[in-house]
């Protein structure tokens, strides 16, 4: 255990042009911890995290545009993974193979998030649906409507109650689950919400966006909790710790800041990207922060717990 | 006079039209008797930010200028108007990112593409610049390149519909044309110099045992009569983008080529 924070590794190269994503997971079965990023090169890459080092274990090949969004699933067995040819694609992280491929229509395949039982996909619309596709099916099974604009970003809550969604003009809205109802819109930024996340107890919403702040929402009462200024340009992604006490935040400006949810202050800032860093994520214990950008690296960061 | 070198400290980034401006100033100041008293640390100063300001001022003013000329088709005399603006301010992407559209235009396509490169360099997350870029690219016939820019746009603005349907699309679409006919071609001539070089020939058949030849006879005549099929069939995109290989003309496939025979012969 670590008392402070550090960078702990760095994969340089780790593909051939922009990493837009990444998604940390672990699996269930044999508890072993798994990463796996989508790059402006097509591919999507299957990294295995252990003795404190990446291995490269698949490269998968299947997307003929870049790949904008990946997710695991809670149980670790299944990664999603979109792209701008439309197409989103279900692999088995056992053994390297895709299970699934679903067109999601043009210009339908954005964000693509699992539900807390990973029975489901969510991904955005371009008309400001939320599209939920059956991972057993493969096909889409029902949407949410908000009437809004091109939704760039989606989040379940880990209660499984709520889903958020953040559009291209800066609305945030919230949905029930279980009745599909739209409970409360959100007007807290005026440009793209590239990034949301609900906390752990499923209380509270963090939303990032491209006028470099990042606030925070009582799910509950859609009350505005906080706003959060620090980054010098677009907030890309923002992801929160498991035990609930911190959040990470990537940058247009180079940066990743960790934040500490009760005080929302900024406690420490890693400047190791060469470039904009388009995604960062905890891993299940909160012990390690990840990050990945237009540099083509990966970092993973040691965190204090 | 202390040494006071506008030349020096301006550097080459200033158009000596402002440089002799400055300078006869300068002069002036100099000449003039009644300024013993001046605070020089100071009026050098106030004479920087004056500078700056006056470069900010020019650029904006010859950068509409030659935005007014382009609208009248003047695309020569506007290049050289935000040429003198990029002179006041050289890292103004929007100078650039201007440059590109008016070259492309008059089909400079290389000076284009390093035009739009500049702005995207100085404004990365600006999606216009790198829609320019794609555009300048793929006029150049840098179809690859074309592809990555537009698909940095459409990342940096994914709600901006000409880039989906346009760009993007139309890119794509000459994309997998360009790699089908390279993959066709690859394979025409993997099966043109097996005909010549016919691996089941290089074996040693010491024995000439009937069957064998005959079997390394018809596999030789079975990959000739491939390769003019392959001959005959083109590459062609249809309207949903996908690739398809189609057969040219109407002539009968399973028809053996006269050619076939004299090559087999030849063994």
């Amino acid at each position: 255990m670590s008392t402070q924070y550090s960078i702990l590794f760095k994969q340089e190269h780790a593909h051939d042009d922009a990493i837009w994503t990444a998604a940390w997971g672990k699996s269930e079965a044999d508890g072993s911890e798994t990463i796996v990023t989508g790059s402006l090169d097509d591919m999507v890459k299957v990294w295995k995290w252990s003795d404190e080092k990446l291995e490269l274990q698949w490269t998968l090949e299947g997307h003929q545009l870049g790949v904008v969004s990946v997710d695991i699933s809670h149980n670790g067995a299944i990664a999603a993974s979109s792209s701008l040819d439309a197409h989103i694609r279900l692999w088995d992280l056992e053994s390297g193979k895709q299970i699934k491929s679903m067109d999601a229509g043009p210009v339908d395949a954005w964000t693509v998030a699992f539900s807390p039982d990973s029975k489901y996909i969510a991904t955005g619309s371009h008309l400001g649906k939320v599209n939920i596709f059956g991972v057993e099916s493969g096909k889409k099974e029902y949407s949410l409507d908000t009437r809004g604009k091109f939704i760039l970003s989606i989040a379940y809550s880990p209660d499984g109650k709520y889903l958020a969604s953040g559009a291209i003009d800066g609305i945030i809205n919230i949905f029930d689950i279980a009745t599909g109802k739209l409970l409360h819109t959100l007007e807290g930024h005026a440009m793209p919400i590239r990034s949301l996340t609900f906390s752990p107890d499923s209380q509270l919403l963090v939303t990032a966006s491209d006028d470099g702040y990042i606030k925070i929402y009582d799910v509950q009462h859609a009350n505005l909790a906080g706003t959060l200024s620090g980054h010098g340009s677009w907030v890309l992604n923002v992801a929160f710790s498991p035990d609930d006490t911190h959040f990470v935040s990537s940058s247009s400006d180079k940066s990743v800041k960790v934040w500490d949810a009760s005080s929302r202050a900024c406690i420490n800032t890693f400047f190791d990207h060469q470039d904009q860093v388009w995604s960062v994520k905890y891993n299940s214990t909160g012990s390690k922060i990840i990050s990945a950008g237009d540099d083509r690296a990966i970092h993973i960061y040691d965190c204090p717990m | 006079m202390a040494s006071f070198g506008w030349k020096r400290k301006a550097g080459e980034k200033v158009s000596k039209s402002v440089v002799q401006k400055f300078e006869a100033e300068e002069d002036k100041a100099a000449q003039d008797p009644g300024d013993e008293e001046v605070d020089w640390v100071h009026a050098v100063k106030r004479r920087r930010e004056l500078l700056l300001e006056d470069c900010a001022t020019r650029s904006k003013r010859l950068k509409d200028e030659g935005a007014a000329l382009a609208e009248q088709g003047r695309h020569w005399e506007a290049l050289k108007k935000w040429d003198e603006a990029i002179q006041m301010t050289p890292d103004d992407p929007v100078l650039y990112e201007m440059k590109s559209q008016v070259l492309t235009i008059l089909q400079e396509v290389f000076p284009a593409v390093k035009a739009a490169e500049m702005a995207v360099k100085f404004r990365p997350l600006w999606w216009e610049g790198w829609q320019t870029l794609g555009r300048a690219q793929l006029n150049l016939g840098e179809v690859d390149l074309a592809v990555r820019s537009f698909q940095v746009a459409i990342h940096l603005c994914p709600s901006e519909r000409t880039l989906w349907q346009e760009d993007l699309r139309w890119a794509w679409r000459l994309q997998r044309q360009q790699s089908a006919t390279k993959e066709k071609i690859r394979q025409e001539e993997e099966t043109k110099r097996q005909i010549d070089n016919a691996p089941e020939l290089s074996r040693d058949y010491d024995d000439f045992e009937s069957d064998e030849v005959l079997a390394a006879c018809v596999a030789v005549a079975e990959r000739q009569t491939r390769y003019e099929e392959m001959r005959r069939t083109a590459v062609i995109v249809d309207a949903e983008g996908n690739v398809v290989t189609e057969a040219e003309g109407s002539g009968d496939a399973a028809a053996p080529a006269k050619e076939q025979f004299v090559k087999a012969r030849g063994l």
